[in-house]
């Protein structure tokens, strides 16, 4: 199962947040309200987190990250297979320009393939905007939002093909293009999908 | 539309030109939001939410606006509706009140006829399900799974599936559907694959049901082009021959999953497929449970060759990573598959790459054996070395000593890995260097030592790793903020306490623990500038270590010196308690001999040493810590009556000999010598056996009371038979040496010390400088100068001749260090796969490792200690899970839930109906109740108001608005905690209690109301009417 799919910018700035399943944190019973309110700093710490880990990364690493110390700190035990199959172990991210795509999930998820379903869903968005860049993704979040709801409801994936998943979206209702003046410029290029990766032939 | 595109458009564009104080524009946007949001525009509303959600992404909490995201989502318009339920989704969690308010709509829209309607309630529930959400859910659900669009179906069947997470009983009802929908060929393909999915994730919680399904799976297995569903169906045959496996219900399945899976491995062009496949086969356990030996073994050889291979592929990480992945499971049930690849792995151990690295070490540690635990630590120790941040303490002399070897090191491993040379850059972070730590430990004191051929290289690496233990941030007194249980763990500290264990254990090595812990405290002392606090962990194993064992010191004035140094200094009071026994300890072995003779020199030395001391301990008299305090306290005392004797004794003369006095000579020294400290079994305690007839829960004395009345009369008799005293006055010496003469006999220790193997097959580059030259110092001394040296080495280590008569020959002259052994070691490695013959082990120190200390019929065998302690860390690691991971799904009520259960306990479509019916029911009195309390108000008002009739419909039409307006705005937040709170109480019990009692159902108020406004609003003709016929 997929705990959460992140994305976030290589300054650490989040661009898209989903969380399939809740964020437990102790600490009895506080109330709801600042319960929530840590709820969105533990997030955010999750990020920080996570932007760590990945910026640090060698060249030529691979696109699995050890456990964040969010995650590690309660997930070390290896007493039995059943209780491993719902704890976040894997931490699975790929890099694309400007942006990280973050995969967080359980021991059921094929690693390699997870990989894939990021490539399937940076390549859903680039259908969608033509060439996608940060800025469409910055300004067009909601559509984010779509695109990862047809690929995932509640943390199982429902669909990996990519004329599906675009066409999902579409019936939702019209894209919407990146404001036109708002250069380019800062980005640069697209995201360069395809070209610098050869994953595309592994599922 | 336009509107709210163009708003938070600005909110962006806004960020990004207030650049430097973002800070500040967020909370004016935040607070224009909260305005925003209360208005009565719905546009503006759904801008707002907008907003507030892009907010919530970078962390600016939107919780207190759920009520606004309801209204949202009760939108007609999807546009709106649409950024309701992604305010939901991003914002609710199952404990948000508004969420019960939430049922009805979510309700509603399920039964939507437009697809993208519906999908938003179904996407939107796996995020905020709760029991009784599910409750209510559930019957619109399941209709849905016969949708005509596919994509509804999928989406609707794995909110079923997170419904039945929280709600076992909704697997019940939803199951068999789920079934018809995957046997279904005509199923779109997307469908089924979903359902895979699911039952994936179902079948790793109970296997057992999905047995009968397993036909199905195979032709989807065989048939099925799409890999991610191929991938998840092997996942789920691994699962289910797992199970098979222990009930032995499907022989057949193996058989048949075989030839398919073998196919795959050798036809698919999919990596990923292909990983999984392997995996699969060799975790499910199908080589086990497969009948012909041969066919298996072929398997296991394809497979481990080819996760090999994936090790072995220059340049992809991702599948060295995987391999390494499938071989920590593997060696769970297959290690001597995993063992044969022993090279490949203990390459990855220098990898770049943290997460290799951890992969590799993890399956390392289970790997070590004396043969090849030193050159793995080696290499975990150069890790360490060369990653130390360049502030770090480097003792001069040694930065010329490390390119030299990081050189030789590329030289060595250039053949194999090429790319490793990235690894002497990277600088490790302190979690990683702490786990390294740990595992050096691990690996080498695993089963009582078993492992270690060479103390003398343990000690020296024991006091190298204390140098390069990173100083727990715990201790750092500018932040306050408690950081994770990981890094307050004091590394050093472990350290310290298996040096320890080793100056207990092995009573060859004593002396070179003791000149370890030595060597710390002096280093400590010197690299810490004056005026600074000694923080290391591991000073208080080394402080006793040179208390308990003052006796083997080489030089005990400077060790007592260096302890009075650091006294003042150390922070802990714990490690301070330690170090004021051993300052006394070692002082007693310094001035207690009672042979020599009481010279006016002897006298004056151990009078200044007393007053030295003297001078230390005092301001610890004051200590806040009470144990140090009284610690302190008591050795002032003792001290200051010994300096009294001391000066009170003449010394002997040429004519008058003197003895000197018996406090220091006797009475100190008796203090702490006598029986040796073993090490316990942790365990032992609970083996200590009852004795026969003691009843604890027997009153000490039956009438206590007259007895503690009479002690003030009676005196003691002395002549009574005291068992007691007879015990501890008159028990035989403990060992041949008696407490008074503790110096000599225990001088003879050292000498039935080995003389370890110097010829340790490492290039101990990862050591410091001073470590090395202590090394080669030692040898040379050794060789030269130790008369016993040749006779007692015959003796130790008859089983190799020709390595002493080597080393004799080279004796003094030789230079280990600039033989180049490291790569004779390393051919080692590389031959042990090609070449099954394994070099002749090497012959074991001998040196005996005392084991634990227990008694009869313990569980806990020997060799214990260590992995106790280990197993004990593991232990509070495992608790500590019992809590639940950040982001852990609780399943554990699905996995004991039964599918086939009996009927009573079925699921019963018509109760649920018919008890939603009664709910609605309830609901509706609730509403008329409502209103007719409304009403009565209205009469009050318009009594008060005094207005003619005609005022009354104006005056109705303007509250509706205050009404509605209230249930919006912040008005009504005052009033709105008061129903919330009522709701909270209230409502479950109506949801859980079925409804099917309408006072319970009555209870809950006005929520049901509030819920659905627009309800309200279309309704209100009728029931306005019907209140009025009520009244």
């Amino acid at each position: 199962m997929i705990n959460a799919f992140l994305v976030f910018n290589g300054q650490g700035q989040p661009r898209l947040t989903k969380f399939y399943t809740q964020l437990n944190t102790q600490g009895g019973f506080a109330e709801t309200i600042t319960r929530q309110k840590q709820d969105t700093s533990i997030q955010q710490r999750l990020i920080s987190e996570i932007f760590t880990l990945v910026s640090n990364r060698p060249a030529g690493s691979c696109n699995f990250l050890p456990l964040p110390p969010l995650l590690a700190a309660s997930s070390t035990s290896h007493t039995s297979t059943e209780e491993q199959s719902d704890v976040p172990s894997l931490v699975t991210y790929r890099h694309y320009a400007t942006l990280y795509f973050i995969i967080i999930s359980t021991t059921t998820e094929s690693p390699l393939a997870l990989i894939d379903l990021i490539q399937v869903y940076v390549e859903a968005l680039d259908k969608l905007f033509e060439n996608v860049c940060e800025l469409d993704l910055i300004f067009n979040f909601e559509t984010l939002h779509a695109t990862l709801s047809e690929m995932i409801i509640g943390g199982v994936v429902i669909e990996t093909s990519l004329d599906r998943i675009v066409a999902g979206v579409r019936a939702q209702g019209t894209v919407a293009k990146r404001p036109v003046n708002e250069g380019r410029s800062t980005i640069g290029s697209g995201m360069g999908i395809g070209g610098n990766f050869a994953w595309t032939g592994r599922v | 539309m336009r509107r709210f595109e163009k708003s938070l458009y600005d909110l962006i564009r806004g960020l990004r030109n207030h650049k430097g104080n973002e800070k500040e524009y967020i909370q004016k946007t935040l607070k224009e939001c909260r305005a925003e949001v209360r208005s009565q525009d719905m546009d503006l509303k759904a801008t707002a939410l907008l907003k507030l959600i892009y907010l919530e992404m970078v962390g600016h909490d939107m919780s207190w606006a759920s009520f606004h995201v309801l209204e949202v989502m009760s939108s007609p318009k999807y546009h709106q509706k649409r950024v309701g339920y992604l305010g939901a989704v991003q914002s609710f969690r199952h404990d948000t009140e508004v969420l019960m308010l939430a049922t009805n709509l979510l309700k509603k829209d399920l039964a939507a006829t437009s697809p993208t309607v519906i999908s938003l309630p179904i996407a939107t529930l796996p995020h905020v399900i709760t029991p009784s959400l599910a409750l209510s859910t559930l019957a619109d659900l399941l209709p849905r799974l016969n949708h005509s669009h596919a994509n509804i179906r999928k989406k609707t069947l794995v909110t079923l599936y997170r419904l039945a997470l929280v709600y076992p009983e909704a697997l019940r009802a939803a199951w068999p559907k789920i079934k018809d929908r995957l046997m279904d060929p005509n199923e779109d393909p997307s469908v089924t694959a979903a359902i895979v999915n699911v039952v994936c994730e179902l079948g790793s919680r109970r296997p057992n049901d999905f047995l009968p399904l397993a036909p199905r799976l195979f032709e989807l297995l065989v048939d099925s082009g799409n890999n991610w569903m191929a991938i998840k169906l092997i996942k789920l045959a691994n699962l289910l021959v797992q199970f098979a496996s222990l009930t032995p219900l499907e022989p057949r399945l193996v058989r048949k999953l075989l030839p398919p899976l073998t196919n795959i491995i050798r036809t698919t062009p999919a990596m990923s497929l292909l990983y999984e496949c392997i995996n699969g086969i060799i975790q499910g356990g199908i080589l086990d449970s497969a009948e012909d030996v041969a066919g298996a073994d072929e398997i296991a050889t394809l497979c481990v060759n080819k996760l090999r291979g994936m090790i072995m592929i220059n340049g992809d990480a991702n599948l060295k990573y995987v391999a390494l992945l499938a071989f920590n499971k593997i060696v769970l049930t297959h290690p001597h598959l995993v063992s044969q690849q022993e090279d490949v792995i203990l390459e990855c151990i220098d990898s770049s790459d943290i997460t290799i690295r951890v992969q590799a070490l993890n399956l390392v540690k289970g790997m070590v054996s004396s043969d090849n635990l030193v050159p793995v630590v080696s290499r975990l120790m150069k890790q360490l070395k060369s990653s130390l941040p360049s502030k770090d303490r480097r003792v001069p002399g040694s930065s010329a000593n490390t390119p030299e070897t990081e050189s030789d090191d590329e030289a060595q491993t250039a053949i194999t890995a090429p790319t490793v040379r990235d690894t002497q850059a990277l600088l490790l972070p302190d979690d990683y260097r702490i786990d390294i730590i740990e595992r050096i430990l691990y690996m080498c004191s695993k089963d009582n030592y078993s492992s270690v051929l060479d103390f003398d290289w343990y000690i020296d690496v024991l006091t190298q790793l204390v140098r390069m233990a990173p100083v727990p941030r715990t201790f750092d007194a500018d932040t306050g903020a408690l950081l994770p249980t990981r890094q307050q763990v004091d590394v050093a500290e472990k350290v310290g306490d298996e040096l320890r264990n080793v100056a207990v254990k092995v009573r060859a090595m004593r002396a070179t623990a003791v000149r370890a812990a030595d060597l710390i405290l002096d280093q400590l002392l010197s690299e810490n500038p004056v005026g600074h606090s000694l923080s290391s962990g591991a000073l208080k194993s080394a402080i006793w270590i040179i208390g308990e064992y003052a006796i083997q010191l080489a030089m005990p004035d400077d060790s007592l010196n260096g302890l009075l140094q650091a006294i003042p200094r150390i922070g802990k009071a714990e490690i301070l308690a330690v170090a004021l026994h051993a300052t006394a300890k070692v002082f007693s072995s310094i001035a207690g001999s009672e042979l020599e003779p009481w010279t006016a020199e002897r006298k004056s030395r151990i009078s200044l040493l007393l007053a030295r001391i003297l001078d230390v301990l005092e301001p610890l008299a004051l200590h806040p810590s009470l144990e140090v305090q009284e610690r302190a306290v008591e050795f002032i005392e003792l001290l200051k009556l010994t300096a009294e004797a001391v000066s009170g004794q003449p010394p002997s003369t040429d004519e008058n000999h003197q003895e000197p006095p018996l406090l220091l000579t006797q009475a100190i020294p008796s203090l702490f010598t006598g029986w040796e400290l073993n090490s316990v079994a942790v365990h032992a305690q609970k083996n200590v056996p009852l004795p026969d007839g003691l009843d604890l829960d027997e009153p000490i004395h039956g009438n206590l009371g007259r007895l503690l009345s009479q002690t003030d009369i009676v005196t003691l008799q002395s002549d009574e038979a005291d068992d007691f005293e007879v015990y501890y006055h008159q028990r035989p010496p403990p060992s041949s040496l008696s407490s008074s003469t503790p110096a000599i006999s225990r001088l003879a220790d050292p000498e039935d010390d080995t003389a370890g193997s110097y010829q340790q097959p490492s290039e101990e580059s990862y050591l410091d400088a001073d470590i090395l030259a202590k090394r080669k110092a030692e040898r040379m001394e050794k060789n030269k100068d130790d008369p016993f040296y040749i006779p007692s080495d015959n003796i130790l280590r008859t089983s190799t001749p020709i390595h002493n008569i080597l080393q004799n020959n080279n004796g003094p002259a030789l230079d280990i260090d600039s033989i180049p052994v490291m790569q004779l070691d390393l051919d080692k490695i590389g031959h042990t796969v090609a070449a099954p013959s394994r070099p002749r082990p090497q012959p074991r120190q001998r040196v005996v490792v005392a084991t634990d200390e227990t008694l009869e019929g313990s569980d806990s065998g020997t060799g214990r200690q260590y992995d106790s302690e280990n197993s004990s860390l593991a232990k509070a690691r495992s608790k500590k899970s019992k809590q639940h991971s950040l982001l852990q799904v609780d399943s554990s009520t699905i996995g004991s839930f039964s599918l086939e259960g009996n009927a009573s306990e079925a699921f019963d479509y018509e109760r649920q109906q018919r008890e939603e019916a009664e709910m609605q029911q309830a609901m509706k009195e609730v509403e008329r109740l409502r209103l007719e309390m409304q009403r009565a108000n209205e009469r009050i008002q318009m009594a008060q108001g005094a207005d003619v009739q005609g005022v009354v419909i104006k005056k109705k039409t303007k509250k509706k608005a205050t009404a509605k307006k209230a249930a919006d705005g912040d008005e009504a937040e005052a009033t709105k905690a008061k129903p919330r709170k009522k709701v909270k109480k209230a409502a479950p019990q109506a949801v859980e209690g079925g409804g099917d009692d309408t006072g319970g159902a009555a209870a809950s108020g006005t929520p049901p109301a509030k819920a659905a406004p627009k309800k309200k609003k279309k309704k209100k003709p009728a029931p306005v009417e019907e209140a009025e016929g009520a009244v």
